[in-house]
């Protein structure tokens, strides 16, 4: 199915496209979203992948699926565009990647037996350093192995470990601060919120 | 009090060997060492029940539908890419170009047939293919060569037009390019441009070489890829984005 997509989108059928769009445009566009913490931002990235699709198709051999290769070019894009983001704003919003002392869990009980609320992960993710965000986004959510983020973001194998392991400490004080204290940060927390509010959940 | 931090030191040990478990890569010989410290420790336990939620959640954490605009916008890139494909040019070239290309492939089938050993009924055959004068009406061979030449002609000024438009754009906002790479680019052009001053001045000395004519429409679509990439270019470092700028670098390096 995905080869008979490809074939046609090769020959510049804008059906193919769509079908190519329907299929993986809202795993892109999350992808996006999450990383960029912006639906905007999101909007445009995903517009942005699937033109370098297009552009890139014939460089796609068939060895990976294409579900992964659309994955990869993906993280790749809003890997670039979060640096270029980043360079412009001097990395201010990463100064926070250095500070290693994390808040120590608040002491009320986090029900680990309970379902975790969705939007207070998404929120609690959206709230953490960039650095943090990306490792963890690329190993907790997408299932990326360390190597692989090591590779994808030019990092050590053991430095995408100590992200994650320093993300996941910091969400779990965040989700405990929240049940104990209501939200965290609300206006951080709001702002997250609001952004996800532009978009449908699926 | 000792005791107690001697539990502490040991819960930063375990912590990270709880992490290895949850990700499923806990060395098989720290297994028993682990339990056996999570039996005594109920703030270990807690942190390896919630590391465990935590990472269950994230995993099944649920896609989000981009709204119905953002398909709509990207459909009319699409389609602006795959009318002028595999280049991307931007609207105000894109027909001129399109135009330009159609008419060289056109028009060079009846170049060759006419100029080169054409049986005797190919000549009318390609001309009206290549949008001449209507079909079934007999010209001589002079006619059609004139016609021929008329359509590389109108061809060369589709390709100039675009070539216009596009450096008007990168009159506009060379200034974000960095000096010495904006003296570069316009070094190649100037190659390019001579390229094809070259196959002018051969084309005129000889008007029947093919080869010049190749070369010349050769060094015009390079000059068109060329300002298109530095187009790009001035966008991506306008917006910031150094590594877009590498990529779009890399790509004119391998072209």
């Amino acid at each position: 199915m995905d080869r008979e997509i490809v074939h046609r989108c090769r020959r510049g059928e804008l059906g193919a496209f769509e079908e190519m769009y329907k299929r993986y445009g809202s795993r892109l566009y999350t992808v996006a979203y999450r990383m960029t913490g912006s639906a905007a931002d999101a909007e445009d990235l995903v517009q942005d992948i699937f033109l370098q699709v297009y552009r890139r198709l014939d460089t796609f051999r068939g060895e990976a699926a294409l579900g992964t290769w659309l994955h990869r070019l993906a993280v790749n894009a809003c890997l670039d565009f979060v640096r270029s983001k980043q360079g412009r704003r001097q990395r201010v919003t990463d100064s926070a990647d250095d500070l290693d002392a994390l808040e120590a869990p608040a002491a009320g009980p986090w029900r680990p037996d309970a379902a975790l609320d969705r939007m207070d992960l998404e929120r609690a993710i959206a709230q953490l350093p960039p650095s943090y965000r990306r490792a963890f986004l690329l190993h907790d959510v997408e299932g990326l192995e360390h190597h692989e983020i090591g590779a994808t973001l030019g990092i050590a194998e053991g430095t995408s470990k100590s992200l994650v392991f320093k993300a996941r400490t910091r969400l779990r004080a965040l989700l405990r601060g929240r049940e104990t204290a209501g939200a965290a940060q609300p206006a951080r927390a709001a702002a997250a919120a609001g952004e996800a509010g532009r978009s449908g959940a699926r | 009090m000792e005791r107690q931090t001697t539990a502490d030191a040991d819960c930063g040990r375990f912590a990270a060997l709880v992490h290895d478990r949850v990700d499923g890569t806990l060395d098989p010989d720290l297994q028993e060492e682990l339990d056996a410290h999570l039996r005594q420790c109920p703030s270990c336990r807690a942190l390896e029940a919630d590391l465990a939620a935590m990472k269950g959640a994230a995993a099944a954490l649920p896609d989000y539908t981009p709204r119905a605009e953002v398909w709509a916008a990207l459909s009319q890139r699409l389609a602006g890419e795959v009318a002028v494909r595999p280049r991307q040019v931007w609207t105000g070239t894109r027909v001129a170009l399109a135009m330009a290309a159609t008419l060289v492939l056109a028009v060079s089938a009846s170049v060759w047939l006419l100029r080169g050993p054409a049986p005797a009924q190919a000549p009318q055959a390609s001309a009206a293919q290549a949008g001449g004068p209507a079909a079934g009406v007999i010209q001589s061979k002079e006619d059609l060569v004139q016609d021929v030449d008329e359509h590389l002609r109108i061809a060369e000024e589709h390709y100039l037009k675009a070539i216009a438009g596009l450096e008007q754009v990168v009159k506009g906002g060379e200034s974000a390019l960095d000096p010495a790479l904006a003296a570069t680019l316009q070094r190649n052009l100037g190659v390019i441009d001579q390229a094809a001053t070259e196959s002018r001045e051969a084309i005129k000395a000889q008007p029947n070489n093919q080869l010049a004519q190749a070369s010349l429409f050769e060094a015009l679509r390079q000059k068109v890829a060329l300002l298109e990439d530095t187009v790009a270019l001035i966008n991506v470092m306008r917006k910031g984005d150094q590594a877009g700028a590498a990529r779009i670098l890399g790509g004119v390096s391998k072209s």
